[in-house]
Parts: C-alpha cells; structure tokens; sequence
C-alpha cells in the first residue's frame, strides 16, 4: 500500500487563515439571534434608565438620576468612586452585556465541537484568540451604537436636557468604542481560560465587566487617574469632559491589553488540552 | 513515506496513564483499523494526532513532519465523536463554514461534492439537529473530506449505526478509498465491518500497542477450521476429541475443529462411527476472533 509519489503541503499565510476564520465568525455573529438580542439590549437599557423618574434618597424624596441627556452615555468627569447608580449606569454596561455574548458565543464553539474541527486543520490558537477579540469587539461596538440611540430616542421623548460639548461626546462615544477591543480580548482569554466552565466563565466576564475590581481599588485610591492603564479606568476616563489626550489614551490602553490578552490567551490555548 | 509515525507517545490525566509508550507506524495510504477496548486509550491517541490534546512526551511524525505543522495540519481530515457543527444551522451552511476555516476557493463545488459522496446531497438544507445520527455521521466524513486530506482520522465512524447506517457507511468509506487515496485511521468496536475494509491493524490495550500487522499478516495467523453440526452433540465431540488435538462448541451449538480444511475426512469418520452429520463448512477465525483470542492471551 506505500506509494513513492511526493507529497507537496500548501503552507497556509496569516492572511488566508485570519480571512477563513474571521468570515466564519462575522457570519455565525450575523447569523445568532442572540446578537440581535444583545444589540435591543443595548438600545432599551438606557431608554429606561433615561425614562426612570429617579431614585429615593434618604428623605424618601425622588432625585432624578439625570439632568442631561448626554450622562446616560457618560459621566461629566471621570469618576472611579460611585456615589450613585446614575454616575455608574452609561455607555460602559455595553462591556457587560458584551462580556455575556462573547461568553456564549465562545461557550458555543466547545459546546458545539466547533473546535476540535478547527484546531484539527492549520488553524493557529493566536487566529483563533484574534479572530474572538475582534469578532467581540465589533459586536460590542455596534452595542455602543444602538445604546446611543435607544439613550438619545428616551432623552429627546422624556425632554431631558441635550446641551453638551459635541467634542467632548464625540471623544467619549470614539473611546468607548476603541476600549471595546481590549474588553472582547480579556473575555475572549478568560473563556479560554474557563473554557471548560462555562457557568464560570460566564460569571468571571460579568464581575470583571462591571469594573467592580477598579472601583474597589478607587474606594482605596480615589479618583486616581493612575486607574486608567485599566480597561474600565480607561472606559470611565472617557467622560463628557474628554479631550484628545483621552482618546489617545483610550486607543494605547485598549491595544496594549488586546496584545497582551491575545498572547496569554494563544500561549494558553497551545499549552493545554484543546477539546 | 509512513503517513503517521508514532513513538514512545505518552498522555497522562493527572496520575492515570492513558498511553503509554505506544509506538504506532502508519504506511502511506493505508487503511489502518485501530482497535481496543473502551478505555484503552485509541481516542486519546487519535486526539492527539490531530493536535487536539497535546502529549505528555514521545514524538509523532506526519507525512515525515512533525504533527504541529501548520502544511500538514492542512491535509488532516478528522471524525471524531460527532461531528463539530451548529445544530441551528443547515447542513449546507456547516459545511461552508469549514470550507471557509480551510480556505477552499470553490467552496460550493467542493461541498457539493463531498456531499454527494457521503449520500447527502439531498439532505443539505436540513438543519443540522434534526438529522439522525447516521446522517450525522456521514456528514462529519463529508467535513472531513473538505479539501481533500492526505489523512483521515476517524473515531468509531459506525457504532451506533443501525443495519442500513451501516452498510450505507460501509459504501462511503469505499468510495472514499477508491476516490480520495488518502490514508485513513479508523478506529472501531464492529471489528466484522472494520475487517471489510482494513489493509493493517493496530491493536491497542492499556494505553499500549499491543500488535501491529497488515491485513494478510492477520490472515496468515488466523487459523483455518471446519464447523459442523449433528444430531448426537455429545458423542459427536467425543468421537472428533479422541481423533483431534483441537475440538471446541461454540455458543452457537456448533463443534469446530481447529486447524483442518477437508471436511469430506471429518463427515467419513464420523459416519464410520455411526454419526450422521447434518450441517459442515470450512472456515476461518476473522479478527472478532482473533482479537478476542489475543486480549484472552494478555488477560492470561
């Protein structure tokens, strides 16, 4: 049964590889009812928040949560330390609802075997962990969209203030968005991580996606601008008081940790059991 | 060129030792049945072949490369379990997917190809859940098919099949062997339906090879013997013991006599002895046979 012909072997390039992989993924994002979900989320959340009368304080009076429209997206100043949900609840709970989709969808390829198929062929585990981040960060940037639109629809319906610094929203919308990429990588490494719990990886991208550990290190330090080398540091530095400074920011910290997580997500993903 | 070469391959979970030391040559287009009982470490193996668990020590060789590299990886077609797909998609749109994950520029003709193939083509825009698992498995040969491998590892392709499932997988693995010339590695329980297809055998146990042959080297040791029938059961035996080193009765009510292929010797004595003989036919162990033998020689 031995044949003496030559056998030749394409090499695959980067390219090629990325390419098939990420067409994969767009088409199973575009294809998941669940992304659409997420995105109605995204959009309805803020609707209500905006919509919300407000909240009783101490005297038992209503204290309404926003004067301006535009808070819904972001805080006025970079605020680490909450005082009240208002200056917590904006554009950032987009990361969370994107932490819980790129769980799933990632949960979905283990579930589904998915893998097995795909790391028996050339595919590379830092395609793969690239191709996530950015499947997720696009997901999560579409978020921000439709969660400026359900925010702006409840603002101009309830009849909230709109006035703002139009460069300023710009600069935090833009952050916001660009900090999506480094959140979908740290999700993307933490359900490699726990890929196979998926109860625990679902639950590790929501309690990292609410920012709880920065905002317990700024109950410590304060609104210390130091917190901004962190993804929601960063993602809460882009306010309504941004400049350009903050957008380059925003972009640096977001590559840097998409980088990083990316690497410890591929050097993971080869060093273990796959399926 | 040997398609797959394994040696001193090693896996262990914790303190439990699933392969150990197992040493495995594959020659090029070889249709290689790799059996064992549960547990025994055959899909741990397979795994690893295709990068999916990565060893605890040892080397294995593809095509002369070693099983990391990505040319390589490339021409790797596998069934393992089910098959990896989205059960709310089409068979179709599955199918397309892994064309894309491997790059294939006529996507559509390929799968359409494969498809047909595995008997399928009329079935592609079910959704994958509700095939049965027949299909399900035809369609994992299909994906696997993609691109057209150079190896193809396939994990109990059959079991669970019913009579049709099986003779339907039967054909296609045929098919395959004719059309594609790959090397395949198929692993499975039904030894009667693997011994239909297989040019070399592996017998693993304990996480270790035990034996290595090709598909004559079996038949060359598996011993010949004549199955006979009577109406007197007991003297029959009797009669053929006193005259034959090797007498056996099977469960199925017949006696055999081991190594023996003229039958009109055997019907001659026993109707000198006033035995008439009803039914007799020569035959040979297969590997069900030989391979419940050899795990009885190890147990012993």
């Amino acid at each position: 049964m031995t044949h003496t012909r030559e056998l030749t072997f394409e090499n695959p390039g980067f390219y090629k590889r990325l390419k098939g992989m990420l067409g994969v993924d767009f088409y199973r994002l575009f294809h998941t009812p669940m992304y659409y979900i997420f995105l109605a989320i995204a959009a309805i959340i803020p609707a209500m928040v905006l919509s919300m009368g407000g909240q009783p304080n101490a005297q038992g009076e209503v204290v309404k949560l926003y004067e301006n429209t535009w808070n819904i997206i972001a805080a006025d100043t970079p605020l680490y330390v909450i005082k009240n949900i208002g200056e917590y609840a904006n554009m950032n709970m987009v990361f969370i609802f994107g932490g819980i989709m790129v769980s799933i969808f990632i949960g979905h390829d283990y579930k589904s075997g998915y893998v097995k198929q795909l790391f028996t062929t050339h595919s590379l585990k830092s395609d793969y962990m690239m191709s996530k981040s950015i499947v997720g960060a696009f997901s999560m940037m579409c978020m921000c969209l439709t969660y400026l639109a359900g925010g702006v629809f409840a603002g101009v319906l309830t009849g909230a203030d709109m006035s703002v610094n139009a460069g300023s929203l710009l600069i935090a919308i833009l952050g916001k968005m660009i900090m999506s990429l480094g959140w979908a990588s740290l999700y993307t490494m933490l359900n490699v991580i726990f890929r196979r719990y998926f109860g625990v990886s679902i639950t590790s991208s929501f309690v990292i996606g609410t920012g709880i550990p920065v905002i317990g290190a700024a109950a410590v330090l304060g609104n210390n601008s130091a917190l901004n080398i962190f993804l929601y540091g960063s993602s809460v530095n882009a306010c309504l008081s941004s400049n350009i400074g903050t957008l380059v920011t925003c972009i640096a910290v977001s590559c840097v940790w998409a980088v990083v997580y990316n690497i410890v997500g591929s050097v993971i993903l080869s060093r273990c059991d796959v399926y | 060129m040997n398609a797959i070469e394994i040696r001193n391959l090693q896996k262990n979970f914790g303190s439990k030792q699933a392969v150990r030391g197992l040493n495995m040559t594959v020659p090029e287009g070889a249709i290689y049945g790799f059996i064992g009982e549960n547990g025994s470490g055959k899909s741990t193996t397979e795994k690893m072949i295709c990068g999916l668990i990565i060893p605890s020590g040892g080397s294995i060789r593809l095509y002369g490369k070693d099983y990391t590299n990505a040319e390589v990886r490339s021409k790797i077609g596998l069934l393992i379990e089910q098959p990896g797909c989205f059960q709310n998609l089409s068979v179709w749109n599955n199918m397309m997917i892994q064309a894309a994950n491997l790059g294939i520029e006529s996507a559509e003709a390929e799968v359409a190809k494969v498809l047909k193939l595995v008997r399928m083509e009329g079935a592609a825009s079910n959704k994958f859940k509700n095939c049965s698992l027949g299909m399900k498995q035809r369609i994992g040969i299909a994906m696997a098919l993609l691109g057209e491998p150079k190896l193809l590892v396939l994990d109990e392709p059959i079991n669970g099949l019913d009579a049709d499932g099986m003779r339907i997988m039967r054909e296609v693995l045929t098919d395959i062997t004719k059309n594609y010339k790959c090397t395949v590695l198929i692993s499975s329980h039904i030894l009667t339906e693997l011994e239909k297809i297989a040019t070399h055998y592996g017998i693993i146990k304990g996480g270790e090879m035990i034996k290595e042959m090709t598909a004559a080297e079996l038949d060359a040791s598996c011993r010949t013997f004549i199955a006979l029938k009577a109406a007197d059961m007991n003297k029959t035996k009797l009669l053929l013991s006193s005259r034959y080193s090797r007498v056996e009765e099977t469960e199925e009510g017949y006696i055999r006599i081991y190594d023996l292929t003229e039958p009109d010797e055997v019907t001659e004595f026993l109707y000198n002895n006033g035995v008439t003989v009803s039914e007799i036919e020569t035959s040979k162990i297969g590997l069900e046979e030989y391979y419940i033998d050899l795990m009885n020689e190890r147990r012993a």
